[in-house]
């Protein structure tokens, strides 16, 4: 393990998370760029329980996972009591890309990127996972612009009538709202919603439904779709947390996506319908005539990148003397002068 | 000189050195703490002309002669109105009689001379000139944007150029370093003669430095005169990235890789009644977007798909991990 600790050599740090710190490494061994994710030991009770539940999540899932659009993960080691993760390096995410002024996003730009991610996410749940934290953030993007869905740490095998999910998943902005009812068994029509949320998202350059807490996201909800009723949603009476809204009447797509076409209404109405088994799956939203139609999805090169990520040549310094010295022991002498 | 003094408390710059004398639209003078004193609610009569004055128009001295500061002041309200340009005239005479008209009323102002009839003439102009006042100014804000513009480019030209000088010596330092570290690395493993191997590496930089003076030092030229005029063009909208086609898109569906017979889809779980041996969903459940179905085909999925499984006919994939 120790050598494997060496084969990585740090270059940036990166960001740290409320689990994780991530560095910029790079493979001495392949030469690849790769993010180094390095679970942080948490409190002593949680260390007694070994390793961290979202770290071992996403071992678990992405060591069998091979897909153009989720993360690889690339490795896996230990030193000491700390775990790290190697990834795939992902230059930037869709939340940059959304907030960042200065790309302009053409209908065939957010075509290319609802493609990459449904394409990813259909894989996932063909094998019977659901990603359930899905948002502009996970969704990572290379500067080749491949979009991959990354941040496993609350994906989850799904199908087991016998195991109860909790709810409380998903970033707000994005829960669903059978997830806001309290429903402990669902399926993949959570992962649609969300991604329903940041195509709105990708379409508006602002969050689609910024919810401040968990009753005014669902009003949110209600708001812009209208309030479902027991035909349009059969059986939320008996959610858990079920609460009734006063009826909105809700606004049209059409006057919120002025300049989406009927296609794309279509498949947005279908990702962000409010009953769970009418929401479309990535196989049927895949099939629909927005995604065949034109413009065609830009290819991925073409994407554009926010200014701070750049393609830069890197810097290498002489590492000849280096090798020198460590080879014979420092030894030589460095004062020659003419 | 004679000493700045402030006509109400008659304090001068002699006694308190942090006099400071303002003056309002009237041109009296005041000094600040007769200013603070007199005007404490905000607006008042001026002590010498019982002009009514606000006290935000007070503004510090800058001329010695307050009859300046007054028609400084006048002035500056006039030509607000008063804005048209040569080119808005068909002759030079029109104009030149516009220029002295607004220099009579200038006079007559600081002077109090005719102030009535005075005003009168300008309410008159404004009132006959309204479109054109509103369409000088906006041109007049738009300059001014222009120009700020400009200088901004400048600026940042300026602090391109900068970075690029400091990074170019960086680099010019780390080089000598690797010429040197080379020769040294030379010296100490090549079997030649010494004085040759420094000989030909001194050549080769003097060769190298020759042929760096020779490369311009960096595009200065564009800086002073060289600004883009035509940027402010489509300014405000960022220009739409150019539609490039690319091959349109088609689903392909995921196929598992399965030994043996492939395990029943979603349609055959209700028809030969695989889900019958499911416990049933529940009203809540069907609510959360669950359906039995999904149970019985991974069920089914699973137990099938290792059925066949033979690890010996395999070629064994190593699992890195």
């Amino acid at each position: 393990m120790a050598e494997k600790l060496r084969r990585y050599e740090k270059i940036d740090f990166l960001g740290e998370g409320q689990f994780a710190t991530v560095y910029k490494a790079k493979d001495t061994e392949t030469d690849k760029i790769v993010a180094v994710k390095k679970i942080k030991v948490g409190s002593r009770a949680e260390a007694r329980d070994g390793i961290n539940r979202t770290a071992l999540r996403e071992i678990k899932l992405l060591q069998e996972l091979k897909h153009e659009n989720i993360i690889g993960l690339l490795d896996v080691f230990g030193h000491k009591s700390n775990v790290s993760l190697v990834f795939d390096f992902m230059d930037t995410d869709l939340e940059v890309i959304i907030k960042d002024n200065n790309i302009v996003l053409t209908p065939a730009n957010i075509k290319a990127y609802m493609v990459q991610t449904l394409q990813g996410l259909d894989y996932l749940h063909f094998n019977w996972i659901l990603h359930r934290d899905l948002k502009p953030n996970n969704l990572l993007v290379n500067e080749e612009g491949v979009l991959k869905i990354g941040d496993f740490g609350l994906a989850k095998f799904f199908g087991s009538p016998n195991r109860i999910n909790t709810h409380h998943v998903v970033t707000r902005w994005y829960r669903a709202p059978e997830l806001l009812y309290g429903a402990r068994l669902y399926g993949t029509g959570i992962d649609m919603w969300a991604v329903g949320c940041i195509l709105a998202e990708l379409l508006l350059r602002v969050p689609f439904l910024p919810g401040e807490s968990d009753l005014d996201q669902l009003t949110r909800i209600f708001q812009t779709l209208g309030t479902p009723t027991e035909e349009t949603w059969p059986g939320m009476t008996d959610l858990t947390d079920f609460i009734q809204f006063k009826p909105f009447p809700g606004t049209p797509l059409k006057h919120i996506f002025t300049a989406a076409g009927d296609d794309l209404l279509d498949l947005i109405a279908s990702l962000l319908n409010i009953n769970p088994l009418q929401r479309c799956t990535c196989d049927q939203a895949l099939q629909m005539p927005y995604f065949s139609n034109k413009p065609a999805p830009t290819p991925g090169p073409r994407l554009p990148l926010p200014t701070t990520v750049k393609r830069q040549p890197e810097e290498k310094p002489s590492l000849k003397r280096k090798l020198l010295e460590s080879m014979d022991g420092a030894s030589l002498a460095k004062r020659l002068q003419f | 000189m004679e000493e700045q003094a402030c006509p109400r408390c008659k304090t001068t710059k002699y006694r308190n050195p942090s006099l400071k004398l303002m003056v309002n639209v009237c041109g009296h003078t005041l000094c600040e703490s007769c200013v603070d004193l007199l005007f404490l609610k905000g607006s008042g009569a001026c002590p010498e002309c019982q002009i009514p004055l606000r006290r935000t128009n007070f503004r510090v001295q800058m001329f010695e002669d307050a009859m300046v500061e007054k028609e400084v002041d006048i002035r500056k309200r006039i030509l607000r109105d008063f804005n048209k340009k040569e080119e808005d005239f068909d002759t030079l005479r029109e104009y030149n009689d516009y220029i002295e008209d607004i220099e009579t009323i200038i006079y007559n102002l600081a002077n109090n001379i005719d102030v009535m009839e005075t005003n009168r003439k300008i309410e008159q102009y404004k009132k006959d000139n309204r479109e054109q006042i509103m369409k000088n100014k906006s041109k007049l804000g738009r300059k001014e944007y222009e120009l700020e513009e400009l200088l901004e480019l400048e600026r940042q030209q300026d602090e391109e150029r900068k970075q690029e000088l400091i990074r170019q010596e960086l680099e010019n330092k780390k080089k000598k370093i690797r010429e040197k570290e080379a020769l040294i690395d030379e010296l100490m493993f090549s079997e030649g003669n010494a004085k040759n191997i420094v000989e030909t590496f001194a050549s080769a930089i003097q060769a190298s430095r020759e042929e760096e003076k020779y490369t311009p030092v960096t595009k200065a030229t564009q800086f002073s005169t060289g600004i883009k005029f035509g940027k402010q063009t489509n300014q405000g909208f960022l220009p739409i990235p150019k539609a490039e086609e690319g091959p349109s898109y088609s689903y392909t569906p995921i196929r598992q890789q399965i030994e043996g017979p492939s395990p029943p889809g979603w349609r055959e779980l209700q028809t030969r009644g695989y889900v019958s041996h499911v416990r049933a969903e529940t009203q809540s459940d069907r609510a959360g977007g669950f359906r039995a179905n999904i149970a019985c085909l991974r069920a089914l999925q699973e137990a099938m798909a290792s059925l066949y499984h033979n690890p010996s006919q395999r070629s064994l994939e190593p699992m890195s991990i």
